[in-house]
């Protein structure tokens, strides 16, 4: 049963990918892609509660199911789903329609490899799997063809090249450490990391660590790595920056918690983690700084991404059920607000044709529907109630304040309450704001700007769960974390 | 572990060949001309691939021969082939905006070395390894990753930085073949051929570059910022 | 008392041979370029002609104008005592200083030659000096690495103890290390001794080097500073070659009959060099000051690379 969920999760992007490519037209491309997606969604749904009993490995031990890797599959689906809803919609509105079936295919491709990242079982192939993400998202990212985008795919694949290059040496070092006593061949798989983690040589532990924790933090955008990021997510077209924040950020994430729990494991004091929160908090640090700064809508939107990401770090950095319970939670809920937020920032941009925020006035004109759901995302992703963001990010807080890394939780405190004020007074200019000055006088738009279904529609997809979960934690979930955090901790089985 | 109990002979050779790569490298981070860089590192990729070689006779590993085989078809004449055909089609052969002149770059480079020396001489003494050739590989490993963020710090070319890029993943490679020789034949196999799909990835990019900036410069690329 | 001999032997060879070296390099360079040469015994006739010349010192000469020449060729004479010259077992006096003492006395009269370039106040003798020092920060540097890494090499700082290992090891002369070295010592000879790509062969003064520190000397003090000049190359070549290159040919147990033969080896293996030398000068055009960094950078990468090379053993 969980075998064969998991081909269909596999091989669907990959059928839809290969049908794109020979089918080279744009309507038919189109639905491919979105069947692939509704396929994939309930295929992970159907996989979470089977998922709960253990991992489950497939394919001599090359595939790995386990609660942590379907929920990280529950928000790349998730967002898979509503990027090819919004998609529809916005490359009919782009008109380009002799290379959208390409488009197709490299977004089937894309969230193939987004995809298996969670359910690789041996480092090398999980490393391999972002490999790939990073090669095909970069054609994504400059499939527009103008200088801006290949400028920002250009930076995208040299500096995320170059920061995994260093993963790679730290998945080295932790199989030559593994190699004195495990001998000079064997699969370096997870749970088997984990179980020589506690022999392993501690320099080699540690410094494996850290050239893992650097290199899979470049492509999870943290700070300083992230300077591709805002490059990048601003330049991809909007579903793909959607699939970008909300999914591949994700997947890389998910090799960064495994990786914390194997240096549990290896009992190299409280170095490791302090390092983690160090980061996390450098990321805030870095987000509010240029979210308060910000002239260009998708800019502002990436940089969230990254202060989400620090929190996110944060919360598995703190460690204990309740902050792997509030970093998993803030996963899925942030997957769905990004999305909201980005499919928001294109309505506007494609009714105001322009991507910088001084431009962009009096939304509630043009767009009144799809900019009340935009404002009320805005007011989600600053942490406000009553959504899921501010539940996560409580949880996270509680998690810290009862570590040993407590002085953290006040500086996430203060960066959170700095990104709020930035954040939302970008949104306040845009809504209620006066005109810019008279040189920057916006273009006049129609009284009422029409906006397809396919563009509205992800927004509510995207609204209603986020509400949802903020009101109501269900129980199925927190026992769900909770298993997931017996699994992470150090004690826990394999 | 193989490196702790080699024979003097095996530990010289794979020591030569391994100060040899890294030579190389120094050689592509002094010199101004793409192809000297290009030939430098098919030289670099072949004496790798020699490694390879050595490391499974010395070491009774006979799937390191299809390894050094490939790694000489692939990294020593394909892939500088592509990156001849993307030089030949931009009409550029020389770097003429780099940061740092190459005589400051060997020397910043030379440092560096000396920076990845005193690392692995604490790492050797700490495992108990220290002067055997693993010290030496460990060495040579970071100082050739050292070297690839250097080219790709201080070159502008856009083919200097996918050459930085091919040096970082070098260094990994020399790295593991004396260290974890008995690495699963299918990652080995991957990321040989991962390579390729990046430098292949890289050449249509490289032309998107030229086609729609007008240069092959990164230097050029400073529009988005903030 | 024998080994005491064969010590001021040493020096004596140096002084007497020093000179002759020199001969060979600039007839041979001659002869490659087909022209006639002056003859291989063209700098003894130079000297002699130098000490029976009047000597005419500029009035704003101070004391450093005088004894500079002095120090100099005094330096010259200390350092055979310190390195394997004839013998390859070490004499009475040769501990008096190790291998970095050896450089370091070198560029003692280095030095004070380039002092006493700025000391009449001539404008020509400030660039030599203010050139000469600019190398020397490029150079010194590399030589010290070089110095660093032949003590690695051997775990022990006499050049004696070098000269042994490499004889009587060959994997350890075969080394990579030792390779670098005496590729990085090569380089470094080039400049030291003057030699293209670093130096200018007219006699335009703006292009010198070296020879514009010692432009307002005349006389004996001017053939003091030739004859320091060409036993400095003398004894570079004698480091290079008895201690790295071609460590074979010492004396070994003293008599006179294997003095006089480690002498004859000794200038055998400065022909092999001098070819080499006059190839590579032959072979290269003089590189524009500004880029004089970059067979330097080469050489201190080289030392590094010999330094790191010697973790093996």
């Amino acid at each position: 049963m969980i075998g064969s969920l998991v081909a269909v999760i596999l091989l669907a992007p990959l059928a839809a990918a290969l049908g794109c490519m020979l089918l080279a037209q744009a309507r038919a491309t189109a639905f491919l892609n979105l069947a692939a997606a509704i396929a994939v969604l309930l295929a992970v749904l159907r996989l979470l509660p089977l998922a709960l009993s253990g991992p489950y490995t497939f394919c001599k031990g090359y595939l790995i199911v386990d609660p942590l890797g379907a929920w990280v599959l529950l928000s790349v689906a998730s967002v898979y789903l509503l990027a090819s809803i919004y998609a529809i919609g916005y490359m009919r509105a782009h008109g380009r329609t002799e290379r959208v079936h390409r488009f197709y295919a490299l977004f089937a491709g894309f969230a193939l490899t987004t995809l298996s990242g969670p359910l690789m079982n041996n480092v090398g192939v999980y490393w391999i799997a972002i490999e790939l993400t990073t090669l095909v998202s970069t054609f994504l990212v400059c499939f527009e063809l103008d200088r801006e985008s290949i400028e920002a795919a250009w930076k995208y694949i040299v500096v995320v090249s170059g920061g995994i290059s260093l993963a790679l040496l730290g998945i080295i070092f932790y199989y030559w450490g593994g190699s004195f006593h495990l001998g000079p061949t064997y699969d370096l798989t997870w749970s088997t990391l984990r179980d020589v983690a506690p022999r392993l040589n501690p320099t080699i532990a540690l410094t494996a660590f850290l050239l893992v924790l650097i290199g899979f933090g470049t492509k999870v955008g943290l700070a300083p790595m992230h300077t591709w990021l805002p490059d990048a997510h601003s330049e991809a077209p909007v579903p793909v920056s959607a699939m970008l924040s909300g999914a591949l950020l994700n997947t890389a994430m998910i090799g960064i918690a495994r990786f914390i729990q194997v240096a549990d494991a290896a009992r190299l004091g409280s170095l490791p983690r302090v390092v983690v929160v160090v980061i996390g908090v450098f990321s805030l640090f870095v987000a509010a700084l240029f979210i308060t700064r910000q002239s260009g809508i998708k800019r502002l939107m990436a940089y969230s991404s990254v202060e989400h990401m620090g929190v996110i770090t944060l919360g598995f950095g703190f460690g204990g059920p309740l902050g792997i319970a509030g970093a998993l939670y803030h996963m899925l809920n942030h997957s769905l607000n990004k999305s909201l937020m980005f499919f928001g920032a294109g309505n506007a941009m494609q009714a105001f044709h322009s991507k910088r925020i001084s431009r962009i006035r009096r939304v509630l004109c043009a767009m009144p529907i799809a900019g009340l759901l935009w404002l009320a995302g805005a007011v989600a992703i600053t942490g406000a109630p009553p959504f899921g963001l501010f539940l996560s990010e409580l949880t996270i807080m509680r998690a810290g304040l009862m570590g040993p890394n407590g002085w953290a939780t006040f500086v996430m405190l203060a960066l959170l309450i700095v990104i709020f004020v930035g954040f939302l007074n970008h949104f306040r200019a845009m809504y209620f704001g006066a005109d810019a000055a008279p040189e920057l006088a916006p273009r006049p738009v129609p009284a009422k700007f029409h906006l397809s279904i396919w563009c509205l529609l992800p927004m509510w997809m995207a609204l209603l769960p986020l509400l949802l979960l903020g009101l109501w934690w269900p129980d199925a979930v927190s026992r769900y974390f909770a298993v997931i955090a017996t699994q992470l901790s150090s004690a826990g089985a394999p | 572990m193989l490196a702790a109990q080699l024979q003097p002979l095996a530990a010289s050779v794979f020591s030569l060949i391994a100060i040899a790569s890294l030579l190389l490298a120094f050689v592509m981070l002094g010199s101004r001309w793409l192809n000297d860089y290009l030939i430098a590192f098919a030289a670099e990729s072949w004496l790798i691939a020699i490694l390879s070689a050595a490391v499974g006779y010395y070491g009774h590993y006979p799937e390191l021969y299809l390894i050094a085989l490939l790694t000489a078809l692939f990294r020593g004449l394909l892939l500088p082939y592509l990156m001849l055909r993307i030089v030949r089609r931009l009409h550029v052969d020389r770097e003429l905006h780099e940061r740092l002149s190459p005589s400051a770059s060997l020397v910043v480079g030379a440092l560096l070395v000396l920076f990845a020396f005193v690392v692995s001489s604490h790492l050797g003494e700490s495992l108990g390894l220290a002067g055997t050739v693993a010290v030496l590989a460990l060495t040579v490993m970071l100082s050739m990753k050292l070297i690839g963020f250097l080219m790709l710090v201080v070159r502008g070319e856009a083919l200097s930085q996918i050459l930085g890029l091919l040096v970082l993943e070098n260094g990994i490679f020399l790295g593991s073949q004396i260290l974890v020789p008995g690495m699963p034949l299918l990652i080995e196999l991957v990321i040989l051929f991962d390579l390729l799909v990046v430098v292949a990835c890289f050449g249509v990019l490289v032309r998107y570059l030229v086609t729609h900036t007008g240069t092959s410069s990164t230097h050029e690329l400073r529009r988005l910022v903030g | 008392m024998r080994d005491i001999l064969l010590q001021i032997a040493q020096v004596f060879t140096v002084i007497a041979l020093a000179p002759l070296l020199q001969g060979v390099i600039l007839q041979w360079e001659e002869r490659v370029q087909r022209a006639q040469g002056p003859g291989i015994f063209q700098p003894y006739r130079d000297l002699w002609k130098l000490f029976h010349k009047q000597l005419v010192v500029p009035e704003t000469a101070s004391f450093i104008y005088w004894i500079a020449p002095v120090v100099a060729f005094t330096c010259m004479l200390t350092v055979p005592i310190l390195i394997p010259v004839l013998t390859n077992f070490p004499l009475p006096q040769s501990n008096m200083g190790d291998i970095l003492g050896g450089g370091l006395i070198l560029t003692l009269g280095a030095f004070l030659i380039t002092l006493a370039g700025l000391d009449s106040g001539s404008s020509y003798g400030g660039i030599g000096s203010s050139r000469a020092v600019m190398l020397g920060i490029l150079a010194e540097p590399t030589l010290i690495l070089v110095f660093v890494g032949i003590t690695l090499l051997a775990k022990a700082m006499l050049p004696f103890v070098v000269n042994h290992l490499l004889v009587e090891q060959p994997a350890v002369y075969w080394s990579p290390a030792h390779l670098f070295l005496v590729a990085a010592f090569f380089i470094l000879l080039l400049v030291e001794t003057d030699r293209l790509p670093i130096h200018s062969s007219t006699h335009i003064e703006v292009y010198m080097i070296d020879e514009a520190r010692i432009l307002e000397y005349s006389g004996p003090l001017l053939g003091l500073l030739r004859w320091a000049s060409m036993m400095k190359q003398f004894i570079l070549y004698t480091i290079f070659s008895n201690v790295l290159l071609l460590p074979w040919g010492l004396s070994i147990r003293g008599t006179a009959l294997g003095a006089l033969g480690a002498a004859v080896a000794l200038f055998a293996k400065f022909l092999i060099v001098a070819v080499v030398v006059v190839f590579v000068e032959t072979a290269q055009s003089r590189l524009r000051y500004f880029r004089y960094q970059e067979p330097l950078a080469a050489s201190f990468l080289l030392a590094i690379l010999a330094i790191v090379a010697n973790q093996l053993r």
